[in-house]
């Protein structure tokens, strides 16, 4: 391997970032469907229906437009991978991806990554990172997500 | 497997044959991140307390975030294949090495381990060694975008003036979402842990400081 000397630097320096309430997504997923895979337990739930509400967009999850694509791992930690798309009230749409964890403690949290018109009403949430604070029900087929926009 | 006077010449022949591109971009990035957001001084390594934010109702979980530690990259190498312009346009801009600091990890950047292989948003991976020596992969996502003044809460963000005005005020949101692959051990929590990153840009010399925030 080929050496790399850090050069001086004068300060360590800690920048802010502020989170900003956005909107949250009730999801309506159908039970989970499990399998056992070389990487662990697959885990796939349908997402039937959804609604988006929020101060600056509402809309519904196209149905059946996706799911979650999940991993339960050895640890039974569940790496969180869900895809759907969101028709807004006036008609745009949204694909939105998360990418998180959820775990048995509780802590069930993502990042959101949203793609949207550049043209349209929800340009402002392209190119913008989400953190998502999840809840699930104790079937786990009503999932809330509440996504904070990460400024 | 390159060997080591294979590797110096590869060095060597981008560092002769940097595309008038990558020139641009990298003047470019420079002047973006000169408007980053004041960048607070700290000493070292002690935790600072977490911020909690919160929606317009109480029915919303609150979201918190801590400060977990933080990373001075020197990124080496820059390479553009076709331009950003382009929907084809890829960027490589190599990871030389850095150090990493921060309540929760420390240690340093493994020299030469990876890039940020960019298109429209930053897609970096490379490599970190704790200080204990284990080795901790890091999956970068990045998004940026440009406002015209930085954020601040309760305010909405303006778009940037276009060009050709003065671009010194403009406050470019740059945000990194990595994904971790720690051993098993001291640093296994970083496997279960979902983070938020921003990065300043920092002249003399040029590098980068990449703060990392767990979200609680």
């Amino acid at each position: 391997m080929r050496d790399f000397v850090v050069p001086k630097t004068d300060t360590k320096i800690v920048g802010k970032i502020e989170l900003e309430y956005a909107f949250k997504l009730a999801a309506h997923y159908d039970p989970p469907q499990q399998s056992h895979t070389p990487r662990g337990t697959f885990r796939y739930q349908d997402i039937v229906s959804g609604e988006v509400s929020g101060e600056r967009v509402n809309g519904t999850v196209y149905p059946d437009s996706g799911g979650q694509y999940d991993t339960v791992r050895g640890d039974r930690i569940r790496d969180v991978d869900a895809h759907f798309m969101v028709k807004a009230d006036n008609g745009e749409w949204l694909y939105m991806e998360h990418v998180g964890y959820r775990r048995p403690d509780g802590y069930y949290r993502a990042i959101a990554y949203i793609e949207t018109d550049l043209t349209g009403a929800y340009e402002w949430m392209n190119n913008t990172t989400f953190v998502v604070t999840a809840k699930e029900s104790a079937d786990q087929r009503e999932v809330v997500f509440y996504y904070y926009i990460a400024n | 497997m390159y060997s080591e006077d294979e590797s110096i010449t590869r060095r060597r022949f981008l560092g002769g044959a940097t595309t008038a591109g990558a020139v641009a971009l990298s003047s470019l990035a420079r002047s973006e991140h000169a408007a980053a957001e004041p960048p607070s001084a700290h000493a070292g390594n002690e935790a600072l307390p977490p911020a909690w934010f919160e929606g317009p109702d109480p029915s919303i979980p609150k979201a918190g975030l801590r400060w977990a530690f933080s990373a001075t990259v020197f990124f080496a190498d820059r390479v553009m294949i076709n331009t950003m312009d382009s929907p084809a346009g890829r960027g490589y801009t190599s990871v030389g090495g850095g150090e990493i600091w921060g309540p929760r990890l420390q240690g340093r950047v493994l020299p030469h381990s990876g890039a940020d292989y960019y298109k429209t948003t930053f897609t970096t991976y490379y490599m970190f060694q704790a200080a204990d020596g284990a080795l901790i992969f890091i999956h970068n996502r990045g998004t940026m975008r440009r406002f015209a003044a930085p954020y601040e809460r309760g305010k909405p963000l303006l778009p940037p003036p276009a060009p050709p005005a003065k671009q010194d005020a403009v406050w470019t949101r740059f945000r990194a979402t990595p994904v971790f692959t720690a051993p098993i051990g001291p640093h296994d929590w970083m496997n279960r842990t979902v983070f938020v990153a921003n990065s300043q840009r920092q002249a003399n010399p040029d590098h980068t400081v990449f703060t990392y925030y767990e979200v609680l």
